[in-house]
């Protein structure tokens, strides 16, 4: 199929076109505490054709669509045509495709059935006790095989895996049950750091059972020691999207430092292609540009930004794609530095969200500790909110760095000036 | 017109009955769902500009459930040769083997579960629509959104960008067993328009209005109606403060009803969860978990929506369920497994993200019954307080009952009047039972929307519709 859509394609006489072909295989596992809810195996091959128009004006315009590999030839040659006719109804200032090589590495075989059996044993390992135990969990393990080419003769294939773990703990005391909910994706299992994580979960799980309501806090630094943190960095990083920048949503400027008046770490945050058990590792974006280890922000100052060809283009940038993966260096102080005085470190939020664009912070906190007076409290209920465009200005972050998927980033996150709702 | 049901699948209805009757040799229960929904997606703004045929719902594949021995395994595909259905059953039967052996492998044992019933029933819907995205005069449209963000960005102050967005599909569904055939054919519709701009302290302030509804791309024409909101609206939050954290008498607008009734009473009677033991509101059926005036519906038949179907995916039709009556709880909302083990009959909520997806209870459309009071009679009566509009997002906790709502923004009211201050964005925190024991008043109005999607968890993104009328109660803002 994909050879006679590439053969339709080039006979169109698009101004340019791009064709992928994604294949799936896919097993899944869904526990009730540890009996076998159902298993699924997911089978499915995608086609994805983007064609480009030269349009009255100077104007590039774009059209998408997926084909069907169950697609009659009728209806291919009338998609195909639908999409060239609204490429041409789209009016992009011009850019063009890219036309450098990539390298031809396909990547090795995956085994979904290895990968599965590895996480099933990782989940029968989990040490509970008749007070905290795994509730329920979800897995899911993908090969993907993806394949490219593009008008101007750029190709690929890779293959890589992809998985996604979805576990929900319980902790119980005196008839009262709390439950803890995480979700792990990564490429592979990494049975240890997963049975670790979960076994962690069902310790802080206990600590939410003694948790009293958040008093009202006013000037208390917030700590962020878990993947929560990972919302406050993609601020950073979607800040350095050519995207944001187009849509004069950034005002960060290449070579200028991010804020002024910074008093706190100043942050380093470097894409990277390839990173170890990352879902999306990689060496080459969806669009056929070669992804190039290169710093986002160093020492505080804007250095690449980073985006789609059509968006790096319109910023004149050179040897950009997308990004998947991120590295952010770690602070000044260890952790244990960070952690002195009073603070309020939140270890479960309803749903942490930091507005990559507006920088507006929010959540509801479902587990805390508020660490006072040489004590340690855990709390619940009230929220967290403030702005990124304050607290960045502030922040500070450890030395010691850890990874969650697609971001390393330090372990522990301090954000200063936050607004704490209390509960009483 | 009606939205003509999709002839691929009209052909493909042999082949899938082949494979039924043939796994229906080996196996207890059987079932297939097909799709084949088709759409589009315009986006326009004043950067950049994409049209796609493709959008979150279209699709097209296959998916068979089978369960044998009291243990359910399901295979999806999109590969299928209608010359050839063997081919198709010996992958299938080459997948769940492997599977099955590892399953051995591993000593998994199985939640063992009855059979689905599966009495007769045949049902063929159309449901009506004005036009269908597949022959919507494309050229037209993209000129129609083009100008609308054009408009907005001269009438909405200091807007960067006026992103405007259409999507709209045709969707085709087809479930077969040993006894049923159904076959549903409808077209739902979104849009919206939006804008941001800079603060005078330079925060990012964004303002956004949608329509939507069961129909064709027709719904679209509302936008350029919602798009005359935003300058106001626009010139409200670029004044904005940011709230002194608190409980607030607060009155909600039917989005932000809407969003609460969903996080609230929506996710927190989803009956798959009380099979895991996962939420509260098992415990409190027959129970108080409101005041007098919270009645609440769920069901596919509830409002002509996003997610108006006639039978969910696993081949139960349609419902409308009072969850809530009067401030007790009457009832969940059940998938066919989950009500097998639960011993209940199911209401129509089995939910697929796509046919490559599993079904979870998922809701459909949650809704809010009016009051008796209007809108300036519920400002009149707050005496320190806010009118929360516009939803933004919003979090379950169906084992807590705490709930976390992030809301556009809010106006301030003393004394029974609105000052003209407005607070933004907005956290709404509480805990469920007080937040509805604390309603006292409810608008006579009320309304329904069904723009952006929703997850279970932080995944498996359906579409639901969700509304009600003005609220008035007593919540934790921050």
């Amino acid at each position: 199929m994909f050879e006679r859509l590439e053969k339709k394609l080039a006979a169109l006489g698009a101004a340019g076109w791009e064709l992928s072909e994604e294949t799936v295989t896919g097993w899944e596992f869904y526990f009730i505490r540890h009996a076998l809810d159902q298993n699924r195996a997911v089978e499915t091959r995608n086609y994805t054709v983007k064609l480009y128009a030269d349009v009255e004006g100077g104007f590039l315009g774009s059209a998408s669509g997926q084909i069907s590999p169950t697609a009659s030839e009728e209806e291919i040659d009338k998609a195909l045509a639908d999409i060239l006719f609204q490429a041409g109804l789209v009016k992009n200032p011009a850019y063009t495709l890219t036309d450098a090589p990539v390298p031809q590495e396909e990547g090795e075989e995956v085994c979904v059935e290895k990968i599965a059996e590895d996480f099933l044993r990782a989940m029968d390992s989990v040490h509970e006790t008749d007070t905290e135990d795994v509730n329920s969990y979800e897995i899911f393990v993908k090969s993907v095989t993806r394949r490219f080419k593009n008008s101007n003769g750029v190709s690929y294939t890779r293959r890589f895996p992809s998985s996604l773990m979805e576990v929900v703990v319980n902790a119980r005391r005196e008839g009262h049950e709390i439950e803890l909910y995480r979700l792990y994706p990564s490429g592979t299992c990494d049975a240890d750091r997963l049975r670790s994580d979960v076994e962690d979960v069902m310790r802080v799980g206990k600590d939410r059972l003694h948790a009293v309501p958040t008093p009202v806090l006013k000037d208390i630094p917030v700590l962020f020691p878990n993947e929560n943190a990972i919302e406050i960095y993609d601020y950073f990083r979607d800040h350095m999207s050519a995207g944001a920048k187009v849509r004069r949503v950034s005002t960060w400027e290449s070579g200028k430092p991010i804020a002024e008046d910074m008093t706190g770490d100043v942050i380093t945050m470097k894409a990277v292609a390839k990173l170890p058990n990352s879902s999306h590792s990689y060496d080459v974006d969806e669009e056929g540009s070669e992804i190039r280890d290169r710093y986002l922000i160093k020492d505080g100052v804007a250095q690449n930004f980073w985006g789609s060809r059509q968006m790096s283009q319109y910023l004149g940038l050179e040897g950009s794609s997308l990004v998947y993966n991120v590295v952010v260096d770690g602070g000044k102080q260890s952790a244990a530095d960070l952690r002195t005085g009073d603070y309020l470190e939140v270890i479960e939020f309803s749903d942490f969200q930091v507005d990559s664009m507006a920088g507006d912070i929010a959540g509801e906190i479902r587990l805390a500790y508020w660490h006072h007076d040489g004590e340690c409290t855990p709390v619940t209920g009230g929220s967290v909110s403030g702005s990124m465009m304050d607290a960045m200005r502030t922040m500070r972050f450890s030395s010691e760095t850890v990874q969650y998927d697609t971001h390393v980033i330090p372990r522990e996150t301090v954000l200063y000036g936050l607004r704490i709702t209390g509960v009483e | 017109m009606k939205a003509p049901f999709s002839s691929y699948l009209q052909d493909l209805a042999p082949v899938m009955k082949q494979i039924v009757a043939r796994l229906s040799e080996s196996y207890d229960y059987v079932s297939v769902l097909s799709t084949d929904s088709v759409g589009f997606q315009v986006s326009m703004s004043q950067r950049s500009k994409n049209v796609s045929r493709s959008n979150m719902t279209t699709e097209r594949g296959n998916v068979v459930r089978v369960c044998k021995n009291g243990q359910y395994s399901e295979y999806a595909f999109n590969e299928v040769d209608p010359s050839d259905p063997e081919k198709t059953l010996a992958r299938l039967q080459a997948a769940l083997s492997a599977q099955q052996a590892l399953l051995g492998r591993t000593g998994t044992r199985g939640y063992e579960t009855g059979l689905l019933a599966d009495e007769p029933l045949e049902l063929f819907v159309e449901k009506e629509t004005q036009e269908l995205p597949e022959k919507t005069d494309m050229a037209a449209l993209v000129a129609e959104l083009s100008a609308l963000s054009d408009r907005g960005m001269k009438e909405i102050p200091g807007a960067l960008d006026c992103p405007v967005r259409g999507v709209s599909t045709h969707i085709s569904k087809m479930f077969i067993t040993k006894n049923r055939f159904l076959r549903q054919s409808y077209v739902y519709t979104e849009g919206s328009v939006a804008a941001f701009a800079p603060s005078p302290q330079g925060e990012l302030k964004f303002v956004y209005q949608g329509v939507s509804g069961l129909g064709g791309p027709e719904i679209l024409k509302g936008l350029a109606d919602k798009l005359s909101e935003l300058p106001k609206t626009m010139e409200e939050m670029l004044g904005s403060e940011h709230i002194v954290p608190g409980e607030y008498e607060i009155i909600t607008d039917p989005a932000v009803t809407g969003l609460i009734a969903h996080e609230a009473f929506g996710h927190g009677v989803e009956m798959d969860m009380f099979v895991k033991g996962r939420a509260l509101g098992a415990e409190y059926i027959d129970k108080r978990v409101g005041s007098d005036l919270v009645t609440m519906h769920e069901g596919a038949l509830c409002a002509d929506s996003v997610t108006a179907f006639a039978f969910d995916d696993e081949g139960t039709p349609a419902g409308d369920v009072i969850e809530i009556d009067h401030g007790i709880l009457r009832t969940g909302i059940c998938d066919a497994l989950a009500a097998l083990r639960l011993g209940v009959k199911p209401t129509g909520n089995g939910k697929r993200e796509n046919y490559a997806h599993k079904v979870y209870t998922r809701m459909t459309n949650t809704v809010v019954d009016s009051g008796e009071n209007t809108v300036e009679e519920m400002i009149e009566s707050v005496k320190d307080g806010y009118l929360l509009r516009g939803m933004e997002s919003g979090m379950e906790d169906p084992k807590h009952w705490g709930i976390q709502c992030i809301i556009a923004r809010g106006y301030e009211i003393k004394d029974g009047k609105l000052t003209g201050k407005v607070v933004s964005p907005v956290v709404m925190t509480g805990y469920v039972p007080d937040l509805l024991g604390g309603i006292t008043m409810a608008s006579t109005d009320r309304g329904v929307e069904g723009n952006g999607a929703c997850g279970k968890g932080h995944k498996e993104w359906v579409k639901v519709a969700d509304g009600g009328p003005y609220l008035k109660t007593k919540a934790r803002l921050g």
